[in-house]
């Protein structure tokens, strides 16, 4: 005879795990700003994507700051993908080591459709002002 | 004659042939990714090669599998936000097919691989449903214009082409312009009342994504139900070549399926988006 708790486990064992994974992404798009389009929240295709979202940094070229610097385009990849303060806090403290400036100010900005009217606009989605002095 | 029995007799087997599919998609994707992480990536295959060849003639454990699988885990344990939603789903299959080894029980398998195509069916209705860019229509109005929707058929329309790259260009040069300037683009038309057919579009896919997550729980081996799956299916393949998705959608359909018809369908589905995907035509 099947042990009834075994046969539960291994029907449904895996679809479970399934559900975990969804209830983290869920918590990470909620609480971390997680795009829809990753962590296995099969999510794809309901927004747009994050490549569109712009990293806006006063006097300073995006481009020109991740050219050849691996850490750099991780660090702001991440902040693209999971815009949030302590994304940009990291971004920054990143940013001022490598360029040896006093402060900085970073935006991150996400686009929005008005369809209706047909244009395309930005959003900020939050920003920080921060120091070498700040960590 | 003998061929077509033997093609007969070779989709009887719902779950051998899935489980070979599988292991076809597996491969190739798992071949893609490996330049990815690529020291620990080496580690498993050499201890996967080594432990395969040294006992090849026991089949206690089925090594290529669990050393596929240890390939995919390797990724979800270092780049986890960066991997593409298929990647869970194909490990959860994975996982699936490594505990069938060892249960032997072809309703189990059965039960995992329903319940989990609909668990991601209904969480994407739930995630389209939540969000405002796709309900508003906002969604599929930019992606239709930039030309990501529906691309091979647009190309029959030079004109609609030209609008296409018009706007490409247009978004790249406000790409690069001060957010703080508050500044807007106007998006142009690829054909006229375009936001009317993506307010249809959406709607479409919420309901044929959720009728084929109602009918894949209710009826998992209805002719119906893996009519709209398949339907569903080239639907998506229609708009853009979400090959990697689809051939494991397909896969799912192939090891709930009865009717060999439909079997042949999904067969087909499923090795084309392997052709295209090894041929970097799709998307991996």
């Amino acid at each position: 005879m099947t042990n009834p708790i075994k046969e539960l486990i291994l029907k449904f064992g895996i679809p479970s795990l399934a559900i975990i994974i969804i209830i983290v992404h869920f918590g990470f798009a909620c609480n971390k700003n997680l795009s829809k389009w990753k962590g296995g929240g099969y999510g794809m295709y309901t927004d747009i994507h994050y490549y569109y979202n712009k990293i806006h940094i006063s006097g300073m070229s995006v481009d020109s700051l991740v050219k050849d610097n691996d850490e750099m385009k991780e660090t702001l990849g991440t902040l693209m993908l999971m815009p949030n303060k302590s994304n940009l806090k990291k971004s920054g403290e990143l940013i001022l080591s490598t360029t040896q400036k006093d402060s900085i100010h970073i935006q991150i900005w996400k686009p929005v459709i008005n369809s209706k009217q047909g244009i395309y606009s930005r959003e900020l989605i939050d920003e920080i002002h921060l120091k070498n002095t700040d960590f | 004659m003998s061929y077509l029995l033997n093609i007969k007799s070779k989709l009887k087997d719902s779950s051998a042939l899935a489980i070979q599919l599988l292991l076809l998609i597996l491969g190739s994707y798992c071949f893609i990714m490996v330049e990815e992480n690529r020291k620990w990536k080496a580690l498993i295959l050499l201890i996967g090669g080594i432990s395969y060849f040294l006992s090849r003639n026991r089949k206690n454990h089925p090594i290529i599998w669990i050393t596929l699988f240890a390939l995919l885990l390797e990724d979800l344990i270092h780049d986890y936000f960066w991997l593409a939603n298929h990647h869970f789903l194909l490990t959860f299959m994975v996982l699936s097919v490594i505990a069938f080894h060892y249960h032997k029980r072809g309703d189990y398998l059965f039960k995992n691989i329903q319940i989990l195509l609909v668990i991601v069916v209904i969480t994407s209705v739930f995630q389209k449903l939540m969000s405002r860019q796709f309900i508003s229509g906002d969604f599929y109005y930019f992606m239709i214009n930039q030309g990501a929707l529906f691309r091979k058929f647009i190309n029959f329309f030079p004109e609609s082409v030209e609008i296409i790259k018009s706007n490409s260009a247009n978004l790249t040069n406000f790409q690069a312009t001060n957010p703080n300037e508050h500044q807007s683009l106007i998006i142009r038309d690829i054909f006229p009342k375009v936001n009317f057919y993506s307010q249809i579009f959406v709607w479409l896919t919420i309901i044929i994504e959720s009728a084929v997550a109602i009918a894949i729980l209710f009826k998992p081996k209805s002719v119906w139900s893996h009519l709209i799956l398949a339907m569903m299916i080239i639907g998506i393949l229609a708009t853009r070549f979400e090959t990697g998705f689809m051939a494991l959608l397909a896969i799912c359909g192939v090891f709930l399926c009865n009717n060999i018809y439909l079997k042949v369908v999904y067969t087909l589905i499923s090795v084309s988006c392997f052709v295209l995907i090894v041929t970097r035509i799709g998307y991996h």
